[in-house]
């Protein structure tokens, strides 16, 4: 079929028409419909990204989820299981095709672009005070002094070292500033021949957008201002924290190469590294993998001018579109309640985001949770504007630009600035 | 659907003298005509649901600053100036080029050399196809992972092979020297299988009498290569360029888990970057712009390379 220029027209004007009638139909982001006060019943969808693999959908559906159809009979829950790197491309395609999960887990620093576009229903503030929370926690969810979701469980980023070759160098104590950590560092630095076999210090191996926020964090940087929309961490702390790492890099005692290969044992665990950037869900992964070294690996929560130790985690929240708000805010509630709360963190050996929990089993048989849930007080969280959903994808590229040498330190976090705020001005 | 036409009987008058042969053969020919567009619409309603207006939808869509949370709002082409002047995303044009260039003449070359070799009465010619076609079939993930241990600086297969020749070890996936050349020797191996077959097919169906020919008037196997075989694949030759060319644009799967565009962008796609856009960021409007300008780049390719070989006929 030869295509005529009327024919073409025709089918853009129809195409337009199209595109302009689906704009055109109301959705939830202009008009929150999640008024709980009906009945707790219905079908409702819950987005999950907890509960990973066969033992996890059995946690959930065989033991959580039929405590909470006990209470609520009338309430159908399907799950769909997902991952954080699906979790985004799951609510892009669930809300472009109005089929937005009735209840969604999200991560930290995602409630403010979430509810600045009202995809999520506000919670009432009650839910805030039920249980026992740390207030740098209960922080991620809020947006505009309101509670937007409840924290389930968190993954802190920490500092982990061989206490063992911490021995052999008799060196007594752990850093205090970063002076101190890039003395150590260098002396635990092992080289044969040329070639560096053990670098002091691995920050690389955890993603290096939350190594630098938790180095910022500790040299007293912010990231935003408290409203979300002026830039602050093209501060000199900010500049510094990068440059410390390039610094590392040049003097051997990092590596930007020698990292962490996904699915295998840390550099810690190696010996490849002899202090590195890890996640409190370490234990676990000692436990499986090295049990030998559960002895030889302490934990410290590091800073420059202050102590600081980056927050991440999973929260739950409510869909300002659910067609079912009251059965939404009832599984809100229970998977914030600290059954859920504790079977999710034993599940991923992750942190209970509910103090209460402080004192469970669970808690005092993992050093690592322990340490960190006794540290939540130094807890900070990246996030804080609701353009940060686009931010984040830029920091980790752009400041590897630094890293390799493309650019300085100065540089990189100006073209981050840059970035972050053409993103916010478009808000 | 068969269209059977009345016997004609030019003895016999016609039955009345308004059915003169013109009316009958219009009337057959609207027959033919109804009969054709009826089986042609399944398949056009299922290319315009899916292709056409998808196709439609990003490109209205693509002057709005639509994020899926909120309405679409107009906004002309600020999101083409944002994307041609984002640094990031002409990083990405220039690594689509880079990567199409590499991988789409190589394996081409690679796969005819194959497909020559396959095409004679080689032993277990079977076998070799078949290993030749596997990564071809292969899932993208299941290749990449298998890379990802091959390129693996400490515990992979490359760096242990180097090592025995005592070339000292690559770190081929963190390095911005060779994370690219990395990725493209997947894209190239990944590539040649059906090229392979594509390229063999057509030597297949290449007639016998014309190499017979030669062969009398004394060309060399050489000779009959450049002046029988390579021009006679012309056709196949275009038909493997446009689907390599616009395979290699929309490199993504192997990105994705080789090196997540990284490191410091070195390895980033056009196509990754529109991934990115869509369902990192929520910028759908701005990713309907970048996916506009990808298909401009793939036109104006197909074009240049249809006038560049005189088009899909095979005259030459």
């Amino acid at each position: 079929m030869e295509l005529s220029r009327r024919s073409f027209l025709t089918a853009m004007g129809l195409g337009t028409a199209t595109v302009v009638a689906g704009c055109s139909t109301t959705n939830g982001a202009t008009s929150p419909a999640a008024d709980p006060t009906g009945p707790v019943a219905g079908d409702i969808t819950f987005l999950c990204a907890l509960f990973e693999g066969t033992t996890g959908k059995e946690t959930l559906e065989g033991n959580l989820l039929k405590q909470f159809n006990e209470k609520y009979p009338d309430v159908n829950v399907t799950v769909d299981y997902t991952d954080y790197g699906s979790l985004n491309e799951k609510i892009t395609t669930g809300l472009a095709s109005g089929l937005m999960p009735d209840v969604v887990t999200l991560g930290v620093g995602w409630i403010p672009p979430f509810a600045y576009k009202n995809a999520i229903a506000p919670l009432p503030e009650s839910l805030a005070t039920r249980y026992t929370y740390e207030e740098r926690v209960l922080e991620p969810s809020r947006f505009d002094g309101q509670l937007y979701a409840l924290p389930m469980v968190l993954d802190t980023r920490i500092v982990a070292y061989r206490k063992d070759f911490f021995e052999e160098a008799g060196i007594t104590d752990t850093p205090k500033d970063w002076a101190e950590l890039r003395e150590i560092a260098k002396e635990l630095t092992v080289r044969d021949g040329g070639t560096v076999t053990r670098v002091g210090f691995d920050p690389f191996s955890i993603d290096l957008r939350q190594c630098w926020e938790t180095f910022l964090f500790g040299n007293s940087g912010e990231l935003f201002s408290a409203d979300g929309r002026e830039v602050l961490f093209d501060s000199p702390e900010g500049v510094a924290s990068l440059q410390l790492f390039l610094d590392m890099v040049a003097d051997g005692s990092a590596d930007f190469a020698l990292t962490t290969e996904a699915g295998q044992p840390t550099t810690l665990q190696q010996g490849t590294s002899a202090i590195m950037m890890t996640n409190n869900s370490l234990y676990v992964q000692l436990q499986q993998q090295s049990p030998e070294l559960v002895d030889k690996i302490g934990t410290f929560v590091l800073g420059n001018t202050t102590p600081a130790m980056l927050q991440g985690g999973t929260m739950v929240s409510q869909s300002a579109t659910s067609k079912n708000p009251a059965a939404a805010r009832a599984l809100v509630e229970f998977m914030g309640s600290p059954d859920a709360v504790l079977v999710a963190s034993e599940q991923r050996g992750s942190v209970p985001a509910i103090l209460d929990l402080k004192d469970s089993d669970y808690v005092k048989s993992n050093p690592m949770v322990e340490f960190a849930i006794n540290n939540l007080d130094k807890a900070r969280s990246e996030g804080g504007t609701p353009a940060w959903m686009e931010i984040r994808e830029k920091i980790k590229p752009t400041l590897e630009t630094a890293i390799v040498g493309q650019q300085s330190a100065q540089q990189a976090i100006d073209q981050l600035a840059g970035i972050a705020n053409d993103a916010i001005a478009r808000l | 659907m068969a269209v059977v036409s009345a016997p004609r009987d030019v003895s016999a008058p016609p039955a009345t003298p308004s059915r003169s042969p013109a009316p009958r053969r219009r009337r057959a020919g609207a027959a033919r005509r109804r009969a054709g567009m009826l089986m042609v619409a399944p398949a056009f309603l299922h290319a315009l649901i899916w292709i056409g207006i998808p196709v439609i939808a990003a490109f209205v869509l693509s002057f709005t600053d639509y994020d899926v949370l909120t309405q679409p709002r107009f906004n002309g082409i600020q999101n083409y100036v944002d994307a041609l002047s984002d640094p990031v995303f002409r990083r990405g044009m220039v690594n689509t080029l880079v990567y199409a260039f590499f991988t789409v003449p190589v394996a081409m070359g690679i796969a005819l050399l194959i497909a020559l070799m396959l095409d004679t009465q080689l032993r277990a010619r079977a076998l070799f196809r078949t290993a030749v076609f596997i990564p071809q079939v292969t899932a993208t993930i299941a290749v990449a992972l298998v890379w990802l241990w091959i390129y693996d600086p400490r515990s992979g297969l490359l760096n242990a092979v180097l090592g025995f020749f005592g070339i000292p070890a690559q770190n081929w996936l963190s390095s911005t020297t060779w994370a690219m050349p990395s990725v493209i020797a997947v894209g190239i191996w990944q590539g040649i299988g059906l090229k392979m077959l594509i390229y063999l097919a057509a030597l297949q169906s290449l007639p016998k009498d014309v190499y017979e020919a030669a062969s009398v008037d004394g060309a060399s196997k050489t000779r009959q290569f450049f002046s029988i075989t390579l021009p006679l694949l012309k056709p196949a030759t275009f038909f493997v360029f446009v689907t390599s060319v616009i395979s290699a644009f929309q490199a993504f799967d192997l990105i994705y888990i080789l090196t997540d565009g990284g490191p410091a962008n070195t390895t980033t796609m056009m196509t990754y970057e529109i991934y990115k856009s869509a369902f990192r960021e929520f910028r759908v409007g701005y990713a309907c712009a970048q996916s506009i300008i990808l298909f401009v780049f793939l036109l104006l390719l197909t074009l240049a390379n249809r006038r560049l070989n005189g088009g899909d006929s095979g005259r030459h």
